[in-house]
Parts: structure tokens; sequence; C-alpha cells
């Protein structure tokens, strides 16, 4: 055994919920965290909550998300008013014993969702009855109204490590294996293509490399290797940092922390020396991978300049980019059309609620979008108060282009920008593969981009256009 | 046409008399003629034993922990010169939630139009005195009982009780809450326990609808399992309840409850424990002379 620590499922980052309604919801409940759950390979929920929860928040979230589907078996108790008068913790061991008979997992996650934390069902005691006779069960107290499912999805992470990862047998460290804590699953639509993109540049580079989640993952095994891994990478502005520091204090592992996802050649270069020099890679081998990955990207690039230098009389080509969207991609984006493409940073949303402990950081990470131009993150979960920002702010001698939700279309047209949309909740969009990080995401960042302005000045202007 | 029956609740801090002084008031009225159903709202399901000749009944949650479907009539129980008993029930200590208990109880009877049916001519509600949370608050509120009274000693935490439960109802007086009829002063054998729960009743502007000594052929009639007005229907204490039901019976017009507020509240139990102090003091000086 690892290490022995409690169960403790509270987020370590405090939740506070926005005051008032929210317009146009760009995240769901902690219960939402079961996407997390599906998104380890070999690992199912068990879900304690009311009917139509534990399937509204999938739903929700993978759905409406890039119509990304997945595997959604999800026993849950749905319990009623039954169980909130006499306590529903029989209703689950029982739930629990059924679901061993006749599904067959690696690793079950038990979450709890609003009803049982409300009325108080000692769910640890019915979890731990299980994980006494051998079971691979956890718990995680996810309940809806004690956070989002970003500190859901943190305290999904941090069950497992705590109840499952630490009982594996202690395994000696090995050089070279990072553990990588990134892109919250399936809220961001290209999750799975980004964390697989991830995994390449930094194997590229010579680690080998627990992605954790995902079509890129090992599943289980990877989770199970965790305490193995010589340092944390944590790969987004806030996302994972607690996750890292339970780590560093378990396990001794130093983290990493690069707010940005890097996306094209400059930033993912910067990234992956950053990277090689923290895990003790001679340069030289870095610099052979960013060559060789640089030779391929600059003949697209190269290529895309004909187009990008020499139509900006044919379509209107954006100058001022506007993000709506979570911290990570927030983030990431406007370094990439500011830093790479020369966009001028306009209004940048960041929607997911970040706890307060965190928000500087974020601030800190939109610093130097390109050398001497700061992005100014604007907090905020509400579309009504998002879009009356974008409509306010002054664009004189501007292009806009909008990078958001499938919510920002009325208030991209509005202001004459075409919208490419990246974050939640993305409904003109099917996403399998697709990925936006890296070398290779890049190039289908600048593809969908430049596609989706063609398309509109077209559309708007036919006759300019076949000229 | 059936007639709306009077609905009343009697709140009160746990162990104060409260379901001891509602069952003689439900004893008395019935004994008077009156159609009565006494409702025990408390998970402990013990308000009507003492109608039930020191038997308990099953519970409407007892029902409902059996079936999805209860028909609540099943629940009910006749009790000492016809009285209706009914009791809501609740989940084992530790567990669930009693207070939605309370609400799905009540709930129940009032969709099944169970009072209706009855034709009963007062429902009394007995209810667990803290109002800890919604479920507590449920007969006050949305048009269930009309008037609200209070059994309370002159001992402080009673007094605390009183007043969180005034809290409750002033919350509730503006959206068709119950309103408050009185309070019942239980056990009060002393001038001195008299001024203490005067002086409340003074500060709030409640009046006292009855005061009510302690005595044994109270804890005589409870051992046996019976009222007072069952037990000892010739004892002062049962013309005691007598009176006291009459009052409930013939009261018409509640009010809007002026609770103190938790500063007022410590500072007046702060001047009183002073006053306690000083004369023991004097008692003390007294007897060594």
């Amino acid at each position: 055994m690892n290490v022995l620590t409690p169960i403790a499922a509270v987020p370590s980052a405090s939740f506070i919920a926005p005051p008032g309604p929210i317009e146009q919801v760009r995240y769901a409940c902690a219960l939402g965290a079961l996407t997390s759950v599906i998104a380890i390979e070999g690992a199912i929920p068990i879900t304690h909550c009311g009917p139509g929860c534990a399937s509204k928040q999938f739903h929700a979230l993978s759905g409406i998300s890039g119509y990304q589907g997945g595997e959604f078996h999800v026993p849950s108790t749905n319990i009623g008013n039954k169980e909130v008068i006499f306590g529903g913790a029989d209703r689950l061991d029982e739930l629990i014993a059924s679901t061993l008979k006749i599904m067959e997992a690696e690793l079950y996650v038990v979450q709890s969702g609003c009803i049982p934390g409300l009325v108080g069902d000692d769910v640890d005691n019915v979890v731990r009855s299980y994980q006494r006779r051998g079971v691979p069960i956890v718990f995680a107290e996810t309940l809806g109204y004690r956070g989002n499912n970003f500190t859901g999805h943190e305290t999904v992470v941090k069950a497992i490590l705590e109840q499952y990862v630490a009982k594996q047998p202690a395994a000696p460290k090995r050089a070279g294996l990072v553990n990588v804590w990134s892109l919250l699953p399936y809220q961001n639509p290209f999750w799975r293509g980004d964390l697989t993109e991830i995994r390449r540049l930094l194997e590229g580079i010579g680690l080998e490399v627990n992605i954790l989640f995902g079509p890129a993952s090992a599943g289980l095994a990877e989770w199970r290797a965790v305490p193995s891994a010589e340092f944390n990478l944590v790969l987004s502005p806030w996302l994972g940092l607690s996750t890292a520091r339970d780590l560093e204090a378990a396990y001794g592992q130093p983290t990493l922390h690069i707010p940005a996802l890097p996306v094209g050649a400059r930033q993912t270069a910067a990234f992956l020396r950053a990277v090689g020099d923290h895990a003790g890679i001679a340069r030289s081998k870095v610099d052979t991978f960013v060559a060789a990955e640089e030779r391929t990207y600059y003949r697209y690039l190269r290529d895309f300049a004909h187009f990008y230098s020499g139509c900006t009389s044919q379509y209107r080509l954006p100058s001022e980019v506007n993000v709506v969207a979570d911290s990570a991609y927030a983030l990431a984006v406007s370094k990439f059309l500011v830093g790479d493409l020369g966009l001028n940073p306009g209004v940048i949303v960041v929607t997911e609620n970040p706890p307060d402990s965190e928000r500087d950081g974020i601030v800190a990470a939109f610093r130097d979008l390109a050398p001497g131009i700061d992005g100014e993150p604007l907090f905020e979960t509400d579309g009504h108060r998002a879009h009356a920002v974008i409509r306010a702010h002054d664009r004189i001698g501007e292009l806009p282009i909008v990078f958001g939700s499938t919510w920002e279309a009325n208030i991209a047209a509005e202001i004459g920008a075409p919208l490419v949309e990246v974050s939640y909740p993305v409904t003109d969009e099917v996403v399998l593969n697709r990925a936006y990080v890296g070398y290779r995401g890049a190039l289908q960042l600048i593809e969908r981009t430049y596609t989706t302005v063609v398309r509109q000045s077209t559309e708007e202007n036919p006759e300019a256009a076949a000229s | 046409m059936s007639r709306k029956p009077k609905q009343i609740a009697i709140y009160g801090k746990g162990g104060i008399g409260k379901s001891t002084t509602t069952s003689n008031i439900s004893a008395a009225l019935a004994e008077a003629g009156y159609k009565v159903m006494q409702f025990g709202c408390d998970p402990k399901a013990d308000s009507t034993t003492t109608l039930r000749g020191g038997e308990y009944i099953p519970s409407v949650l007892d029902l409902l922990a059996e079936k999805r479907r209860v028909d609540a009539r099943e629940a009910v129980f006749k009790g000492f010169a016809g009285i209706y008993c009914v009791e809501a029930g609740g989940p084992a200590p530790g567990v669930g939630c009693a207070g939605r208990g309370i609400i799905t109880a009540v709930e129940l009877l009032k969709q099944q139009r169970v009072f209706e049916d009855l034709d009963l001519d007062f429902v009394i509600y007995d209810v667990l005195g803290d109002v800890v949370c919604g479920g507590f608050a449920v007969p006050v509120r949305e048009g269930i009982a009309e008037h609200v009274f209070t059994v309370s000693s002159a001992d402080f935490m009673a007094i605390y009780a009183a007043n969180n439960l005034f809290r409750g109802i002033e919350k509730f007086s503006n959206s068709g809450g119950a309103l408050l009829g009185g309070i019942i002063a239980n056990s009060i054998n002393t001038d001195f326990q008299r001024e203490i729960i005067e002086d409340f009743a003074a500060k709030t502007s409640t009046p006292i609808v009855q005061f009510v000594p302690r005595s044994l052929t109270v804890t005589q009639a409870e051992l046996s399992g019976k009222t007072t007005i069952e037990a000892a229907p010739q004892s002062e204490q049962a013309d005691v309840y007598r009176a006291l039901a009459r009052h409930i019976a013939g009261h018409e017009q509640s009010k809007v409850p002026t609770p103190l507020s938790q500063t007022e509240l410590r500072d007046w139990s702060a001047s009183w424990a002073e006053h306690i102090v000083q004369m023991e003091r004097a008692e003390r000086a007294r007897a060594v002379a």
C-alpha cells in the first residue's frame, strides 16, 4: 500500500454558486462528473440520486457538446419520497450488490447527488463495507449543490486516487513517466482529440505518459501507475492543480504547471522545451522532435499564407478575436489567435465560474498573449451579461470573430462576426477526434476558423466571392 | 356538505408536557361532544398513546414504508370517547428526513380528504417543538392549522423554543399561514415561575390562555396509559384541562406574534438569571440568620 488517506471528497478549491439565476448555462452540476468516470476505460459510475439526475447530466454533457455520445450504462438508485423520509442507504447497498452481480468493471465509482446530501445518508459507510470485502469501489460525494462539473471532477479524481490508486501495491518510480491533468472530459468537445495530441507530443520528446482519460489512454492501468510517475503536469489554468498538490504530498511528485494548452508551433515548441527541461531530457532530443514537427507544420502554414495574405479584399478576414469559453480554451485560443495569427484581443469571457482562489492565476496567464499585449479575461457565467459586454465593446476599424458556444450565435450575427464553436454547449458541430492543440490541432483550428470566415463572406456577398 | 373542521396546532419543546396537554384537550373536547382528531407530528409517534390505553398505533409513515400507495384511513384509529388518533411517524433516529416525513403524512391525509370525510369539529396537531426545519413548520403554513398554541414552562429553554416558534409563525403570517393563539403555561406551581412566563408573554404581547399546574394526578394517569380526563374525571386538574379546552373551542381571534430578537431574548433571560441569583442569596442569608 502506498499511502493511507481518509475518504475526503471535498474539493480543495471552494466553489461558490453564482448569485441569482443564470441565463444560458455553460456547465453542469457536480454529479455531471460521472462523465469523467465514463471517460476512464474500465470504470463505471453508480449514482445515488433522484430519477433523471444521472441521465440528464450525461446527455447534457455528451449530447450538446459536439454529440460525443459514449457508454452510458449507469446504475442509479433513483430515490424518491420514501428514501428521502427513511434514508436511502439501504437502497444504495442493494443497488451496489446487484451491480456487482451483473456489471463487470475494474472500478466502480459511487457518486451521490443532492438528495442523499440533504438527507444525510451515510454513503461512506455503505461503500466502505464493500471496500473491506476487497471490491474495487470508491465514493465521490458529488452533491449537485456543492459544485459544478469542474469541482465534481476534482472530487471524483481525488476519490479514485485516495481510495483506489493508493491501495495498489507500492511500485518504484519510473523515470520519464508523467501524469497529465488537463482538459475536462466531455465539457470540452475536443478533449479526446486534444488529449491524443498531447500524448503524442510528450511521447515525441521521449516521455512515457499517463493521459488518464479518453481513447488515447490505457484506462485504469494508467491510473494504477500514477504514483510511479516522476512528476505531474498540470496543463490547464487551474483544473488539476489541487490534484497535483495532493499527489505532491502523497508521493513527493513535483508539479509542473503550464496554464496554456499549446496551440501552434511557437507555443508547442516552448511547451515541449519547458516539459523537457523539467524532466531532464536533453535539449537536443527535444529539438530534434520539434524540428521534425515544425518542418511539416510550417509547410502547411507557408501554403496557408497565400490565402491569409492574399485574399483580404475578397473575404472579410477578422482582425479582432472575442472568446466566450471556459478558461482552458479561452486562454489557448486567445494565445494562438493573438500571438500567432496577429489578431487583436477583444472581449474574453471566462465562463466556468472558477474558484476565487484560482482567479488571480487565470488573469496572470492572459498577460502577454503576444509580447506586450495582454488579454483581460472577464469572469462571467451569465450569457446575457457576457453578450452585453461584447455588444458594448468599441471595435471601430475592427472585423470581429467570435470563438464561443452555440449560445453565441445571435451576438455573433449581431456584431457581424463569424462564430467558431469551441466551448460548451456545442450543437452545430459533430466532433469525433478533432483536436485544436499542438501542431496538428493548430492546423485544424486554422482550417475550421477560415472555412467559417470564407463561408460567412460568401453567404453575405456571393458575387464578390465568385469574382 | 362537510364542514371545515377547526384546525389547531400545539407546539412546544420536547418533554415539556405537550402531548399530555394536547391529549387532555382532545379528551375534554370529545367529552363535551365534539368530533376530534389528534394528529401526532413527531417521529417518536407517541402523541396519542394516552388516548389509546397506553397502546402505540402504526403511523402513516409505517404504512408508507411498507407500500408505495397508502390509504391514509388505515392510519386512523379510534381512541378514548371516539377521538380519531393519527401518528405521522418518521424514520429511525439518525437517518432520513423527519421533516419531509411530517410533510408527507399531513399531505396524504389532506389529499385523501380524510378530515372532511370524518366530518370533524377539531383537528389538533401535536408538533415537535423546535421548528428545526421546514417540515416541522408544515402545520403552520399552507392553510392547514389556523391557530397555534405553544406549551411552555418557565424554563428558559422552553421559552427559547416558544420564541423560535413565534418567529416561524411570523414568517408565514403574511402568506396565509396560521396565527398565534397564545401560550399554555405548563407546570407552573410557584409565583416566581408565573412571573417569568407572564413577563415573557407581556414582552411578546402574547396572551396566556391557561396556567396548568404540575400535578401528581397527571403522572398517575399517564402511568396507567390514560389522560387525566379519563383516569381522574373528578379531579381539579381535569377541570383545568376542561377550562383550557373550552377556551380553545371558543378561540376565534389569533394574531401575528411579535417575537424577541436573539439579543433581546438573551438580555431578557440574563436579567432574570441575575434576579434569581439575588433571590437565592437573600434566601440563604435568611436561613443562616
